[in-house]
């Protein structure tokens, strides 16, 4: 059997408030391993196609597959292959890094958990302070926690709203290295900063009032290009 | 570990590193029972029809005070969305929520009973009494514990908790009164009040399991 080269596919993703529609039918596919950027002004949707990716928010319509598990059907097998990233840390701020990490690990029930997280800690810089409550440490710490907390169960894909907030030039930098080149990773991540998204981007999704206005692809650094399919 | 215990482990851990909530609780009960103790004529009266009255409207306001709070932390700092990313049933966050408030309450229940039998002068840590204390508190725990996931301003929520909770807990109340005056070989009449303990106990946990995921949904 060949194994898919698709990470994420949409079909008709949909999501109404009250008759009105946040995201309308949203369609695409992107490959395995590609890193792209969902751009668009505030309020276009971002949040909330990635919570509806995510499974946090449930679609009104429409289906979507991550890492071949469906969104609908699948949800809880979906949630071990995807890592969240938001511009709000999700953190305990009354356990420190390490029982944060710790607490992470066994929901996962992730494998030799003290050295993974002894690992993401020293990745991101908090190895001196694990023992810290996270509630006296810097809001920059606490978004390199949460990234340590995204990356713990290995996910295949990352969803990040505006991953860069509260982090500073060392912090976006780890990021750079953990997240946004690593190759084995898929991203999808929603920014503002459209100059320093294409640094690392293979593609660029642009949301206009809940529609996907425009899909394009930048030349790969893989053999095989990244697609982003539109709708038609 | 089972995830969860995962989630009671660090309920429980949160819950003693910050007490003050629970202790403030605790403290009320026992100002207020100590405040009963002097209202009532102890030598005169004799005070065990008034007992389970007593005792049910104490654990009533320190449960509604304690577990008003359940999701507060997780509303405040957006973990509620992470724990929803794991891969655990919703469900399981409802019940390790409820095991814990049942934890707490149950420990604050105990030294109530124990100074309750002091100041009134009456044994009240009986096997009998005990086991619908226990009852009483799963029901009315699962009820406040969903009902603390409503509203994600702490303002709604605190207008809301009281509106919501106390009415729906009258039931309850009246049977744990009645269940407890039985328990304290009181004359009760022939109702099965424990029975319909147990039932407004099964239907609150039944309730809570089902609605917890919508409740929660966005």
């Amino acid at each position: 059997m060949v194994e898919s080269t698709v990470a994420i596919e949409t079909n008709g993703l949909t999501k109404r408030y009250s008759g009105i529609e946040v995201i309308s039918a949203a369609t695409f596919s992107l490959p395995k391993g590609s890193k792209t950027a969902l751009i668009g002004p505030n309020g276009s949707g971002k949040t909330t196609l990635l919570g509806m990716l995510s499974s946090l928010i449930t679609p009104s319509a429409g289906e979507a597959t991550l890492a071949g598990h469906s969104l609908t059907a699948n949800s809880q097998s979906l949630r071990r292959e995807i890592g969240v990233l938001a511009h709000r840390p999700m953190i305990y701020e009354e356990l420190s890094p390490f029982e944060n990490l710790q607490f992470f690990a066994r929901l996962y029930e992730i494998d030799e958990q003290d050295s993974r997280i002894e690992d993401l800690l020293r990745a991101v810089g908090l190895w001196q302070r694990r023992q810290a409550p996270a509630q006296i440490l810097s809001r920059g710490y606490h978004q390199r926690l949460a990234l340590a907390r995204a990356l713990l169960h290995r996910p295949q894909i990352l969803l990040l709203d505006e991953p860069e907030t509260g982090l500073d030039p060392e912090g976006i930098r780890l990021l750079d290295e953990l997240v946004l080149r690593a190759p084995d990773i898929t991203v999808l991540a929603a920014t503002h900063l459209i100059e320093r998204a294409s640094s690392w981007s293979d593609g660029v999704l642009r949301l206009e009032r809940g529609r996907i206005v425009e899909a394009t692809a930048k030349p790969s650094k893989t053999d095989a290009p990244p697609k982003i399919e539109a709708p038609a | 570990m089972n995830p969860m215990l995962t989630l009671i482990r660090k309920d429980l851990q949160l819950t003693w590193r910050d007490r003050s909530n629970w202790l403030s609780a605790l403290s009320f009960a026992c100002i207020s029972l100590l405040i009963y103790s002097f209202a009532f004529d102890l030598v005169a009266t004799d005070l065990k029809p008034l007992l389970p009255g007593v005792l049910w409207t104490t654990f009533l306001f320190v449960g509604v005070f304690a577990s008003s709070q359940s999701f507060q932390r997780e509303w405040d700092s957006d973990v509620l969305d992470a724990l929803m990313l794991a891969p655990i049933s919703p469900t399981a966050i409802y019940l390790g929520k409820v095991l814990t408030n049942v934890i707490s309450l149950l420990a604050i229940e105990l030294v109530l009973l124990l100074l309750s039998t002091m100041l009134f002068d009456t044994a009240l840590l009986t096997a009998e009494l005990i086991l619908v204390v226990v009852i009483g508190t799963i029901g009315y725990i699962s009820l406040t514990t969903l009902l603390s996931t409503l509203g994600t301003r702490a303002r709604a929520r605190s207008m809301l908790f009281p509106v919501l909770a106390l009415p729906l807990l009258i039931p309850l109340l009246i049977a744990g009164v009645r269940a407890s005056s039985a328990a304290m070989d009181e004359p009760i009449g022939s109702a099965p009040w424990i029975l319909l303990l147990t039932v407004f106990a099964i239907w609150s946990t039944a309730s809570g399991l089902l609605l917890f995921p919508l409740a929660v949904k966005r």
